[in-house]
């Protein structure tokens, strides 16, 4: 068993051309060097592929919808050639079984199937959690197969390979999470004690998934930042790669929803944006392969990457202490815009920076 | 001897749900059976004391499959309460990303979460792919008359983007993948592969097998393309963004920056071009053999339940922007798919079925019991609340310890609420819809739109083609999915016909997206201020209901889909009543107690949206409450 993806490849009748513009498109993704192609062929070519199991706690299987969108590679390419995803909630055709044998709940069917899947590849899988956990009312806030889903996020931890938290709810704790917190939901990452990579977003961008479990299967553990999140996705804040920031730098902003400024397609900082504060993909990569993302859409970013980001709002709220840019245009152009400026003349980035730190600060539990 | 068996979680839905059920086993027979919500996550209580204007965002969030529905009945609900009307583009922009919603979760629903109660990998493996592709051609040839009624209403799609693919070579190409995987003995998402030995999977010849599992493949890659509205509009799917007073998205003919401009707009075309083949060519036609086959070959008229009794929706599609729901109703004239309405009894055809058409007056009626679920309320269990009113307190103290065996009915097993409609439980979804549009227009009750029109024809069209009549067909388990297809169809032609409309307007000279003159909270004056917004999710009739107080929420309660089917029973001054999902349960046989496919296939077909577990157990030594799904309706 464990065949590589080269050896899937050709039993699906890929051709090697084929199978190298794959290796190359993916080494583009996963933001890579070129000269780093030859590399993502061999590890194709000599790596086994790697049985996933996709936990669902307090969720709206919103990023396993998410994952479904992926056109790089596709979904039927993921599911069917780059990962076998053994223990899902979703996708998966069978249910979980349980039946009454000597006083005793026998697991068969899928939960039959995970505990088989569990023992025959320990050590080896990845696991992978969508949502968060309550720890309220000793977990019963979440009961799958008749037992607290805190329980087979613990257990299911202490075998796997490699723990990823899918959405902001895995990794922050999520909607659940947000004042008051009626279930006690907290992330993942409070309950295990292993290496975890975050990957927030609700949902996060298809090919960010995809992405990050491509470079695991490739070549295991992807950089990190110092919160766990890889560094080739939530490297940049949305704001450093939007393409909305000249309008930023130059003082002209929407005001009001649909105002001339909106239809110019302006910056949407002073109604809220969290692109300033927020590290993510959606000024790069985009959605769907590039066609848009919220600011491209006339919407200000509400941050669901971002730690706590439900509690920062009102979201059409102007964050505060960010300074207003003065640097491109002259104080007659700026007008109502550089009469919000509060601050100095400091570096806005630096600002920004500064401020994003403080507020971690706050937010630590 | 009878089996106690516990299917958890049921898979291919979203969210955590319990089902429990007791199995006469000589019969085959469901006699009893429990529906149980098992999670919480308290977004009503969350959104207490938050900015109304971002109350959408949260809603949103109640589910990641049907994405966008929850936004929309927010900032209905928002705008209802602060007498905000949207201009006409947002108005015609919200109905496109809802008729998109409808086309993509739809066809997700039966391919991805559905398909695999009626296929299988394995039997697939079986066919022959000449004879497969001799099949697709005659699928198309026998039901193909129903692709009649799609319209391209935009006149801009020159051909077919999407068509099935009836070659032998498409046909081996796929079986062969299916055997690499089968033989590798990593089944993934197919395993394990016991699964697949339910006799129920012989019913269809292996060929059907082949053809569907080779469309849940192309359609697993299409899907994506059909969502691409609300990534123009919103910004990302899921969880696109939304506006209180309109959309986000202004448009602007003079700037490439522009959120909605020609070249924006010509992604929209495309994807609603292909939705229109994606669900005329594969979607429709795939469901048509298979409902054919097992109601015409195998008598399978299983899990009509509650339908048969009465059925509730609340309408949708405005054509042109509506005042509000609650003061002067004004939505109500403006819809254009009029399942605005309670229809008893529909189980002896339309001519005698009671219609009753739910409009504001109606609103009053709502109200939710908290008598079997996990709830306290402060004026006593036993009373209903209506919405406005309503109260989300958590009782652990009542939630069962872990780990479970069975739950008890006699006391509280679910996380769900128990909504009531004058005071009886109702089945809400696709089904509900056409039997109340169906009935509304047969009957005279309803002016037909275009929308109404095309509900009665599709539904007389399959009837013919079936050969039963409407009344058989559609108050069963296939009914149900096939119900779910047709509005499919319905949605594709809905995003085509508000695209023109968009078109049209943005070409008169009109490109306002928002009525910004409420964004300010210090216009909104002081005081308390009550909203409702409704629509017609996927999955069903859903409300939110609303209170502010100055400028922050003070109660905010979401009435959704899947509370209505799967909500626990109750007991009031019309009896012992039941929801869709336990009262259809009891209608479904079982053949299998350790594979109870059959449940499977009936709960799937209200596409559920939580996770969910299924008890089977027999009656041996466990007391069996009887419930007459029938006694309620003596009203």
């Amino acid at each position: 068993m464990g065949k590589t993806y080269w050896e899937a490849f050709k039993e699906a009748g890929i051709s090697r051309r084929e199978f190298l513009k794959f290796a190359t498109y993916i080494t583009g993704l996963m933001g890579l060097a070129p000269s780093m192609v030859p590399k993502v062929v061999e590890a194709l070519e000599t790596k086994e592929r790697i049985p996933v199991i996709w936990l669902h706690g307090l969720e709206c299987t919103g990023c396993t919808e998410s994952f479904i969108r992926s056109n790089a590679p596709y979904a039927s390419d993921l599911l069917l050639n780059v990962i076998t995803l053994e223990y899902d909630e979703t996708l998966p055709a069978a249910a979980g079984i349980l039946y009454e044998e000597n006083g005793k709940m026998v697991r068969s069917g899928l939960v039959g199937h995970l505990d088989k899947v569990v023992e025959e590849y320990k050590g080896k899988y990845i696991l992978v959690y969508e949502g968060g956990v309550p720890l309220g009312n000793d977990g019963r806030y979440c009961i799958v197969a008749g037992r607290p889903y805190k329980e087979d996020v613990i257990e299911l931890a202490k075998h796997a390979a490699v723990l990823m938290s899918v959405g902001t709810c895995a990794s922050w704790g999520g909607i659940q999470a947000a004042r008051p917190n009626p279930t006690h939901s907290v992330p993942v990452s409070d309950l295990v004690n292993k290496p975890l990579i975050k990957v927030p977003g609700c949902p996060p961008i298809p090919e960010v998934i995809t992405g990050t479990i491509l470079h695991l299967a490739l070549f295991g553990m992807p950089p990190l930042d110092d919160q766990g999140r890889p560094k080739q996705f939530f490297g940049n804040r949305i704001h450093d790669t939007c393409y909305r920031r000249p309008f930023f730098n130059a003082g002209q902003f929407v005001e009001k929803p649909d105002d001339d400024a909106a239809k110019k397609g302006w910056c949407l900082y002073k109604i809220g944006c969290r692109g300033p504060t927020t590290y993510a993909s959606c000024g790069n990569l985009r959605w769907f392969g590039g066609i848009s993302y919220p600011i491209q859409s006339g919407a200000p970013c509400i941050g669901c990457a971002d730690k706590n980001f439900w509690d920062k709002g009102p979201f059409f709220q102007r964050e505060k202490g960010i300074v207003l840019p003065n640097v491109e245009v002259d104080a007659d152009k700026v007008g109502v815009a550089a009469a919000a400026v509060t601050a100095g003349a400091l570096a806005v980035h630096a600002i920004a920076a500064g401020i994003r730190h403080a507020g971690e600060k706050d937010d630590e539990h | 001897m009878a089996k106690r068996v516990v299917v958890d979680p049921v898979t291919r839905i979203e969210g955590h749900l319990r089902l429990e059920v007791t199995v006469d086993e000589k019969q085959n027979k469901v006699v009893d059976a429990i529906s149980s919500a098992t999670m919480w996550r308290g977004i009503e209580v969350i959104l207490k004391n938050r900015d109304p204007r971002d109350a959408w965002a949260f809603a949103q969030r109640i589910c990641g499959v049907c994405t966008t529905i929850h936004a929309l009945a927010s900032v209905r609900a928002v705008e209802d309460a602060l007498d905000i009307q949207i201009p006409k583009n947002s108005n015609y922009i919200r109905n496109i990303m809802l008729a998109t919603l409808y086309v993509h979760d739809h066809l997700v629903h039966f391919y991805h979460l559905h398909a695999l109660d009626w296929v299988s990998p394995v039997e697939a493996l079986k066919a022959d792919p000449v004879k497969t592709a001799e099949l697709q051609k005659a699928v198309i040839q026998k039901y193909g008359k129903i692709v009649e009624l799609a319209k391209d209403y935009t006149g801009l799609k020159a051909y077919a983007r999407k068509f099935p693919k009836a070659t032998p070579a498409y046909f081996k190409a796929v079986q062969d993948k299916i055997k690499q995987i089968v033989e590798s003995g990593q089944l993934g998402i197919f395993a394990p592969a016991d699964w697949w030995g339910h006799p129920d999977y012989k019913k269809l010849p292996p060929e059907v097998h082949l053809m569907a599992i080779a469309h849940y493949l192309e359609m697993l890659d299409t899907q994506r393309e059909l969502v691409i509205p609300h990534v123009v509009f919103g910004g990302k799917n899921p969880h696109p963004h939304y506006l209180v007073g309109g959309m986000n998205c202004s448009i602007s003919m003079d700037d490439g920056n522009a959120p909605v401009n020609a070249a924006r707009l010509g992604l929209v075309q495309t994807a609603v071009e292909i939705a229109l083949d994606a669900i005329n060519y594969f979607y429709i036609l795939d469901l048509l053999a298979i409902a054919d086959i097992y109601l015409n070959k195998y008598n399978w008229f299983y899990g009509g339940g509650l339908a048969k009794e009465r059925v509730l929706g609340f309408g949708d599609f405005p054509d042109e922007p509506y005042k509000d729901f609650s003061k002067t109703g004004d939505y109500w004239n403006k819809i254009l798919y009029h399942s605005n309405g309670v229809v008893h009894n529909f189980k002896e055809g339309w001519q005698k079925a009671k219609y009753e058409e739910f409009n504001k007056d109606s609103l009053e009626h709502v109200a939710e019991y908290v008598q079997h679920s996990f709830y306290h309320y402060t004026v006593g269990d036993n009373k209903p609340l209506h919405p406005w009113e309503g109260q989300t307190i958590p009782a652990p103290e009542d939630v069962p310890p872990t780990p479970w065996k069975f739950l008890d009915p006699n006391h509280k097993y679910s996380y769900s609420k128990t909504p009531v409609y004058k005071g009886l439980t109702h089945e809400v979804g696709p089904l509900a819809r056409y039997i109340v549009t169906y009935v509304g227009v047969k009957q005279g009750h309803i002016k037909p739109t275009w929308v109404d029109e095309m509900v009665v024809k599709q539904i007389d069209m399959v009837s013919e083609m079936l050969g039963i009549p409407a009344e058989k067909w559609m108050l069963s388990t296939v009914g149900r999915t096939v119900a779910r297809g047709l509005e499919a169809q319905l949605g594709a032609n809905l995003n085509s016909y508000f695209l023109k409309k968009l078109y049209d307007n943005i070409k008169s000279g009109d490109t306002q997206v928002a009525n910004n003159t409420k964004f300010d909270p210090s216009t909104w004056g002081p005081g308390k201020k009550r909203g409702v917004g409704m629509t017609e999710a996927p999955r069903g009739a859903l409300s939110h209901w609303v209170v502010i107080n100055g400028i922050t929420i003070e109660n905010y309660q979401a009435i959704v889909p899947t509370t209505w089917n799967v909500a626990p029973r109750i007991k009031n001054e019309y009896g012992e009543q039941r929801a869709a999902y336990e009262a259809a349960m009891l209608d479904t046989e079982v053949k299998v107690v350790k594979e109870p496919l059959e449940i499977l296939r009936t709960i799937h077909s209200f596409d559920p949206c939580l996770a969910c577990a299924t008890h089977i157990y027999n009656s041996d030594g466990e007391e069996v409450t009887s419930f007459n799904v029938n006694s309620a309706c003596a009203v």
